[in-house]
């Protein structure tokens, strides 16, 4: 083997490793590394509060959309009666500036334009009057379909009210156990991770005001009574409702609201 | 975010400055297993070659079989066929001078010995190069990066990290593909720096020897 057989064989094998070394590495580098993806946790808190008070509210809000419909078309007809006045004293503008000018051909170009206008205004104020022929009759026909509708409305949300008042009796009574269930998991939780002080007398009773966001984290947690014994007691109950988060919260969100403020009591012998 | 997306959301000068380095790492490491294959065949024919002359053999022999092998001959059989030449074409000649004699040869020897080095030594620069430069360049294409996305975060109302953290992350690919170029470039250099050294070494302390055995045949 010669030289320039040894040297051709050598580059094009350098070439070959160089470029596995690059694949290697991009691959390495595209999934060899983790990168961190954490979601902005405040931006879904807030979301969620906004969704809140809505849950409660269409219900009421279905009956009201059908009077109000038909309330906008009376008003159409009022602002677009009052165009008409105000077309006519332009026409009569022109001509006084078209006899000033001495030019013949403008005159009659203006004379021209005039002819047309005017025609044309013929043409608008018979389409106007046309349409308010059009509008009294939509108007008289949504009067009949306003009563009707109204009507309608009372019947529905009487209705919708019984239906109601049965729901929210059967709601109430199933969410008071939701909200049962989850004060007692959320107690559970924050007692795992309570660190018992020595020299804890058994009957030492701490209540804590507890306020939650509805991802479950402790917005702030108050000493609303101390234990009056041991103030470890109170500060370790305290740093374990924080080491809780995220607190056992129920799917539902419109039970968050029995959750925003939590009065959780604990007794170190439960 | 993975890293590709970060290599193609950058701006034009970042990515100019990426492509720049992508490609000086490219040469980089093609020199680098160049250089590796090269110097191991040098050291190899070097070992072989001494191994031969230090046994004993006929210098005719050695320098019939360096001529025929001419194309495929290592750097050290080179300086002595160079030597050995010129030290017979100058015998011939009547009434020689041996000062005269042995300074000819070692001046063959001594070209020879250049010619091959400049050989080994080459391409050592541009590894040298990039080892120092490439990381400066993915600097530039870093601050010009913050830079963008700092000017960007001016139009926003409320700053944010989420807002900055994008573009400067962007920026900092750049640096790494800067280091990834320079970190293999700086290795090799020294490494092949020091290769060609110890192999310069045996080339001259073998010139100086040879040349002794060729004015010992004098007298």
């Amino acid at each position: 083997m010669t030289a320039a057989v040894f040297q051709s064989r050598d580059e094009a094998l350098a070439g070959g490793l160089a470029l596995a070394m690059h694949v290697l590495f991009l691959v390495l580098l595209v999934f060899g590394v983790s990168w961190q993806h954490k979601p902005v946790e405040t931006a879904a808190v807030v979301d969620l509060w906004r969704d809140l008070p809505p849950v409660a509210a269409p219900k009421a809000e279905v009956a009201p959309p059908a009077p109000i419909k038909p309330e906008p078309p009376p008003s159409q007809p009022k602002v677009e009666a009052k165009p008409p006045p105000k077309p006519e004293p332009a026409p009569v503008a022109k001509p006084d500036i078209a006899l000033k000018d001495k030019r013949e051909k403008e005159l009659k170009l203006k004379s021209q334009l005039e002819e047309k206008k005017r025609a044309e205004e013929k043409v608008r104020e018979a389409a106007r009057e046309a349409e308010a022929d059009k509008k009294k009759r939509a108007e008289a026909d949504a009067l009949k379909k306003k009563q009707a509708a109204e009507a309608e409305a009372k019947r529905i949300a009487g209705e919708q009210a019984k239906a109601e008042q049965a729901l929210a009796a059967q709601q109430a009574a199933a969410s008071a156990k939701v909200v049962d269930e989850y004060k007692r998991r959320i107690i559970e939780k924050v007692k795992r991770f309570i660190v018992l002080p020595p020299n804890v007398s058994d009957n030492a009773q701490v209540e804590f005001d507890v306020v939650v966001l509805p991802g479950g984290e402790v917005l702030s947690a108050k000493l609303k009574k101390s234990s009056n014994s041991i103030a470890a007691y109170d500060s370790a109950i305290e740093r374990a409702i924080l080491k809780a988060q995220p607190l056992p919260l129920p799917p539902d969100p419109a039970l968050m609201r029995q959750f925003r403020e939590l009065n959780l009591v604990f007794r170190p012998k439960e | 975010m993975s890293v590709i997306s970060l290599i193609t959301g950058a701006s034009i000068p970042v990515q100019l400055v990426m492509a720049l380095l992508l490609l000086s790492s490219m040469f980089s490491w093609y020199y680098i297993f160049l250089k590796v294959f090269t110097l191991r065949r040098a050291a190899q024919q070097t070992a072989e070659f001494e191994r031969q002359f230090w046994s004993g053999a006929d210098l005719n022999e050695l320098y019939q079989r360096a001529v025929n092998a001419r194309e495929s001959a290592g750097t050290l059989e080179r300086i002595f066929e160079a030597g050995f030449r010129e030290f017979t074409k100058h015998r011939r000649q009547p009434g020689a001078d041996v000062g005269a004699l042995m300074d000819s040869t070692r001046r063959a020897m001594r070209a020879t010995y250049q010619r091959e080095m400049d050989k080994l030594e080459s391409s050592l620069s541009f590894l040298a190069s990039v080892g120092s430069v490439s990381p400066y360049v993915g600097l530039l294409g870093t601050v010009w990066g913050i830079m963008n996305s700092f000017r960007g975060l001016a139009n926003v109302g409320q700053a944010t990290l989420s807002h900055v953290a994008p573009g400067i992350a962007e920026a900092l690919i750049a640096t790494a593909i800067g280091l990834f170029a320079a970190i293999p470039a700086v290795v090799a250099y020294n490494r092949f720096a020091g290769d060609v050294t110890q192999l310069a070494i045996r080339f001259e302390s073998f010139t100086e020897e040879f040349s002794n055995i060729l004015q010992r045949q004098l007298h």
